[in-house]
């Protein structure tokens, strides 16, 4: 609050600055401290509010990055090569092998320089132990890092402008002069040495989604803040910033359709899946629930959902699996029979009782004997058109269960081509001298599909170290 | 909010939360849904792991885990989902009301009590101890004390050895069976009838560890977000001072009474006797802890907390300090004709104090290790349990290569 009630916070919009840092979030908090400590004098952007600030930075939890040993809060060495190996595993593999080899490279470096700059880490708990080697986890999660980073941001003296939207570039060339800044109400003219563009993606710009997935982007959820619009984005593309990523990638799992429209965040996310079936809107089964463990089967479900029609579907199970995973947080639908659930979610309780039971004349007798939730077990169904491959018991046990789901989008991968030092490219080829970008913004040029957890902050911290460091030797020169 | 402004508070003491326990069951279940379908705080205090540990809650586990909570607010300041986020989180709030729900579930007398309008209650037990000190001293030696000052410098010149000790006795063996028979309801509830646990020696090793540092008021690794909610060890360390301060105060009225007593050596001590080097530094300590609390205390955020809650807090804080420095009071004017008076108020004020002690935040630190001692046996269970099947499995191994 103190920032943005400041007298003087308006008046940081009439002073020259050498580093003028877009957004909010890790990327650009990790450029701010950056530049800070090349010299540059720096000014902090954030379009939010005091309460909402991080961007989806608030939403995460963990980073990834490369240690060739154990360390106090990972329980194994995860190396250059195994990370390198599972990168090239996701999705379509590394957009540019070139800058993703820098990103493990300086991944390395990333956990001491986060704890210089305030952060703070834990050891991996209950619940997220298959994660705890390969991925360091934040002490209270991606808002409390966020907080750490604010902290040290006032300590080193760099103001940050809350509620300030940027809506326009100034270009002379292939320089960027000012920025237009609205903020309480005026739009300031803002002038700059140089600016880093950390504000996101555009995945909270739903007619902007729906341009490559047409109307079904307005049925989808966005888990992470509503000013995600990609508006500076937007306007990089438009000043001839060359693009980079895939424009329909995006990551997104299966969350809890009662979810808000954006912001739902983690709390939303749904782990059922494995332990029943899904049906889609006709009262399909469209996709093996049971093919893979967490992780993996996490990242692919928003998306087979946003597939199927009027981008929803319902999860079934029953009482020998209730209890088994983590309780949804709207709750259950409950009833004696398949039928009595698929009411209540406004499915036809016939249909749905017909593919259920389709479903069971498959399953394997012994199936219950040998159903073990904590690995594939390699339980499958047989002779349906789609088999269930793990943990595929009868579902024939009230009470039974069910849940409506949608696919709840995390980020965008289309962003701003950038090179080694995070310079914005630009159409022809060329650069622009002094428009940097790190984060989500320019995460299509390490990634394009695909998901590996606690990579989008290793790409915000990274590459906001090198733009800031960049932006600021710039100006120095 | 309007129905704890209505409501009358009973002798300073926190009345339950504004809603009726049922609407707080389910509200405290809904925010906590939240919570552990999200488990971000889990590296905080034990609270996130014990509630990870079911996924259906009873009235009484949250009052565990209410009670287990110290107020440190740092899951507040880490989490997504406050105000104005619709799903409107305040875990430190819902465990206060939780508490306060305790306090008033548990507590023997306390619904019928919390019938006397505000302060009444405390004011007319300290004017009738006041009126039955006095009244004693007149009637036993004729209140000299009074009027021609300190001779001896004993306090006993006011009214006898013996009498005095039944004038403090009386109310604070009244509080402590009260209290006793709370922890027991507490502990029963909140541990399905086993009072094993109660007895798990093992368990009461870190329980007091952790109950002497307030462990789980640290927060996250740079202390409480309580002060602007920004991350401080000053109320730690405010709190140190009061809760050992008090202690030390206590060692002295103990020492004390056991040296006249025991060893028949009769007041007044030298400065260089433990009565008064632990009276004096203690009440000192605890004089300072009050002063740094209610610094800080408007320095904190009242969304966090409820009012009655926040009132009571006041009251304890103002308690302890107004006998302390009456003690301090009673201990600098020891000689003067302002002894009498002073001794007392000082006097009135602990009877008083100890007799609705019961009925006043003060009770907090019981629950809150009973709960600490759950969480250890908890743990303990787990970690033998653990160890047991690593033994199991050793042995398994061994047999094989047999």
């Amino acid at each position: 609050m103190r920032h943005s009630r400041d007298g003087a916070a308006a008046a940081v919009l009439d002073q020259d600055w050498d580093v003028v840092v877009v957004g909010g979030g890790n990327a650009a908090l990790v450029s701010a401290m950056s530049a800070h400590d090349h010299g540059a004098r720096v000014l902090v952007l954030e379009r939010s509010d005091v309460t909402f600030r991080g961007g989806n930075s608030r939403h995460t939890r963990n980073i990834r990055c490369v240690h060739e040993a154990g360390t106090p809060y990972n329980t194994g060495a995860y190396t250059f090569d195994e990370m390198w190996k599972d990168l090239c595993g996701i999705g379509t593999g590394p957009s540019d092998e070139e800058l993703a080899d820098l990103t493990l490279r300086e991944s390395i470096s990333v956990p001491a320089w986060m704890t210089a700059h305030g952060a703070q880490f834990q050891p991996p708990l209950a619940g997220v132990l298959h994660l705890g080697r390969t991925n360091t986890f934040f002490l209270g999660g991606g808002k409390a890092l966020v907080n750490h980073y604010y902290r040290t941001l006032r300590s080193l003296g760099i103001p940050v402008l809350y509620q300030a939207k940027v809506t326009e570039f100034e270009f002379d060339g292939d320089r960027c002069t000012a920025l237009l800044v609205e903020h309480a109400g005026a739009t300031h003219r803002l002038r700059t040495k140089a600016v880093v563009t950390a504000s996101g993606g555009f995945e909270a710009n739903i007619p902007w989604l729906a341009k490559y997935w047409g109307d079904a982007a307005y049925n989808y959820l966005i888990r992470g803040p509503e000013h995600n619009d990609g508006l500076v984005l937007g306007k990089l593309l438009e000043a001839g910033a060359r693009s980079a990523g895939e424009e329909k990638g995006f990551h997104s799992v299966a969350c809890d359709a009662r979810s808000p429209k954006f912001d739902g965040g983690i709390a939303t996310r749904l782990d059922c899946i494995p332990f029943g079936v899904v049906l889609n809107n006709r009262h399909e089964r469209f996709y093996d629930e049971g093919e893979d463990i967490w992780p993996k089967r996490y990242a692919i479900w928003g998306r087979n959902i946003a597939y199927q029609p009027d981008q929803i579907a319902y999860a079934y199970w029953d009482s020998k699996v209730q209890g088994m995973f983590l309780p949804p947080m709207y709750g259950v639908f409950s009833g004696d029979s398949i039928g009595a659930v698929a009411t209540q979610l406004g499915q036809d309780p016939e249909a749905a009782e017909a593919t259920i039971a389709a479903y069971n004349a498959g399953v394997a007798r012994d199936a219950s004997g040998r159903f073990d939730p904590a690995g594939k077990d390699g339980v499958s169904t047989s002779g349906l058109a789609i088999d269930k491959t793990n943990w595929a018991q009868a579902i024939d046990t009230g009470p039974f269960y069910g849940i409506p789901m949608r696919p709840g989008i995390t980020f965008t991968y289309m962003g701003v081509q950038v090179d080694r030092e995070a310079r914005v490219r630009r159409e022809d080829g060329s650069r622009f001298a002094n428009v940097f970008a790190a984060g989500e913004i320019m995460s299509g040029n390490i990634l394009s599909s695909g998901y590996m957890a606690g990579f989008g902050m290793t790409i915000g911290t990274v590459w906001g170290r090198i733009a800031g460091r960049e932006a600021a030797i710039h100006v120095r020169d | 909010m309007s129905a704890t402004e209505t409501t009358p508070i009973m002798l300073g003491i926190p009345t339950p939360g504004a809603r009726p326990a049922s609407d707080l069951f389910q509200e405290a279940e809904r925010q906590l849904n939240v919570c552990n379908s999200c488990r971000y705080c889990a590296g905080y205090c034990p609270v996130w792991p014990s509630l990870e540990k079911t996924t259906v809650l009873s009235m009484a586990q949250m009052a565990h885990l209410g009670n287990l909570c110290h107020d440190c607010r740092d899951c507040f300041t880490a989490c997504m989902y406050t105000a104005p986020h619709e799903f409107d989180l305040n875990p430190p709030r819902i465990f206060a009301e939780i508490r306060e729900d305790t306090y008033d579930r548990y507590i023997p007398g306390r619904r019928a009590l919390r019938r006397l309008p505000g302060w009444s209650g405390t004011i007319i037990g300290f004017v009738l101890a006041a009126v039955i000190i006095v009244l004693l001293s007149l009637g036993t030696d004729g209140g000299a004390l009074f009027v021609s000052g300190p001779q001896s410098g004993s306090p006993y010149e006011l009214v006898g050895h013996t009498a005095m000790i039944a004038l403090a006795m009386v109310p604070t063996i009244a509080s402590m069976l009260v209290l006793l028979v709370a922890a027991l309801r507490y502990w029963s509830d909140t541990n399905s009838g086993s009072f094993r646990g109660l007895f798990d020696l093992a368990a009461w090793g870190p329980t007091l560890s952790q109950t002497a540092r307030m462990k789980h008021q640290t927060g996250g690794a740079e202390g409480c977000s309580y002060e602007e909610n920004e991350p401080s060890s000053r109320r730690r360390y405010a709190h140190h001072l009061v809760m050992y301060g008090f202690l030390l105060t206590f060692a002295a009225t103990v020492s004390a009474w056991a040296m006249a007593t025991f060893l028949g050596l009769e007041p007044p001590y030298p400065l260089f006797s433990v009565p008064k080097i632990t009276g004096i530094l203690g009440g000192v300590m605890a004089s300072i802890g009050c002063l740094g609390m209610l610094w800080l205390k408007p320095r904190s955020d009242r969304s966090q907390t409820t009012d009655t809650m926040r009132r009571a807090d006041y009251g304890l804080i103002w308690a302890t300090l107004l006998l302390m420095v009456s003690g301090l009071a009673a201990h600098l004017t020891n000689g003067m004709i302002a002894y009498g008076p002073v001794l007392v108020f000082h006097l009135a004020t602990v009877v008083a104090c100890f007799a609705i002690t019961p009925y006043t935040k003060f009770v907090h630190w019981i629950f809150r290790m009973l709960a600490v001692q759950k969480d250890n046996v908890e743990r303990h269970a787990v970690a033998r349990a653990a160890a047991a099947k690593e033994k199991a499995t050793a042995k398994e191994k061994a047999t094989a290569v047999v």
